[in-house]
């Protein structure tokens, strides 16, 4: 991993103040994906992805529900280990609403990671569920799922396991899960975010 | 001697890592996750979390406390947006050593113990390590080793 070339905190300032607009957001982004993130050859990924998703299907017998739930519990562990890199890289502070949670997975998660920006649509009238549109998905693209996969394997449930895993370090219980995707024939892929509840930080013992 | 001691807090109010230089001309003295130190961390923790709370409660939710002065040490604070604590000792010529801890944390926290995929990244086990009473460290030798090739020319700098 390359080292931090911009000082940390002249961006942390900026964003701090800045983080209600989303396009600064979306600049940030954008530097820290070009200054701070080492580079791989993206069909590497998406071929490792896939050899771990096929040897799952061959493991669990085809039995795509468990496939599902193996790769949203992997997806979980990296994700508590990856919003570290993320926070270490980005220094942002907590998102105050849920709006900013989505700006931030949106333009600067999804940008950091995988060169994406998935769209934020499809607003619960709380405000406290989005959907995320991915329109393009790394994890997928020479993928061709076989007939009897098509209606139960979410093919790219890891990435609903790595925001679990990811929102829950920053104290947001949140539920994850698919709702389309384009290898099942969708219009769209489709992931939907919808929070629990706010968890509270701990306090030590006898301060209550 | 520039630094006295480096500390680190996990989201548990646990102590996960201390490292506590006695020695001036020798960077390689001194303890590292000592069972000594187990009440000074606690009372540690509990200056800086009343401290933290004071400077919320006049301020807003994200301002922290950056460093607080004594007589003769200053102590320099990182809280990371997950709950970790970063936590210096150094003595008053030390005006801000933010991108030390940022560096402390970004590249060899992250390195050796986010990354390391067979070390726990979570300290406490169960609910009964919660909130205090955990005793879990990190121990991993490249994590203690890099902490000690970085910071071991601050300690005697003048």
């Amino acid at each position: 991993m390359n080292t931090a070339s911009t000082n940390p905190n002249t961006l942390q300032s900026g964003v701090l103040g800045g983080i209600s607009s989303s396009k600064s957001l979306k600049a940030f982004g954008e530097t820290i994906w070009k200054t701070k993130t080492a580079k791989v050859n993206a069909e590497l990924f998406t071929l490792t992805y896939g050899s771990i998703v096929s040897q799952l299907c061959s493991d669990y017998q085809r039995d795509f529900n468990k496939v599902n739930n193996q790769l949203f519990a992997m997806g979980r562990s990296i994700g508590v280990r990856l919003i570290e890199d993320f926070i270490a890289r980005s220094a942002l502070p907590r998102c105050d609403n849920m709006v900013q949670t989505s700006e931030v997975i949106s333009k600067v998660a999804f940008k950091v990671f995988l060169n994406i920006t998935p769209h934020v649509t499809n607003w619960s009238s709380a405000k406290d569920a989005f959907s995320l549109i991915l329109d393009e998905n790394p994890l997928s693209d020479f993928v061709e799922l076989p007939m009897d996969a098509m209606k139960e394997l979410w093919y790219s449930n890891i990435l609903c396991g790595v925001l679990k895993g990811a929102l829950e370090m920053v104290q947001l219980d949140c539920q994850i899960w698919f709702v389309s995707d384009v290898l099942r024939g969708d219009a769209h892929t489709e992931m939907k975010v919808k929070l629990n509840r706010i968890l509270k930080d701990e306090i030590p013992a006898g301060e209550d | 001697m520039a630094i006295y001691s480096f500390w680190i807090f996990d989201r548990h109010c646990n102590c996960i890592f201390d490292r506590e230089w006695t020695l001036k001309a020798d960077s390689s003295s001194g303890t590292t996750n000592s069972k000594q130190n187990e009440d000074t961390a606690k009372l540690i923790y509990g200056m800086i979390y009343s401290l933290q709370s004071i400077s919320r409660r006049i301020s807003s939710s994200t301002n922290s406390v950056k460093t607080i002065s004594t007589g003769k040490y200053r102590i320099h604070l990182l809280p990371t947006t997950t709950g970790i604590w970063f936590v210096l000792f150094s003595d008053l010529k030390q005006q801000d050593l933010s991108q030390v801890l940022q560096y402390l944390y970004g590249e060899i926290y992250v390195r050796y113990v986010a990354r390391n995929m067979l070390s726990p990244v979570d300290f406490a086990e169960s609910t009964n390590e919660t909130r205090g009473q955990g005793f879990r460290k990190i121990n991993n030798r490249n994590f203690i080793r890099a902490v000690d090739r970085f910071l071991g020319p601050m300690v005697s700098q003048l």
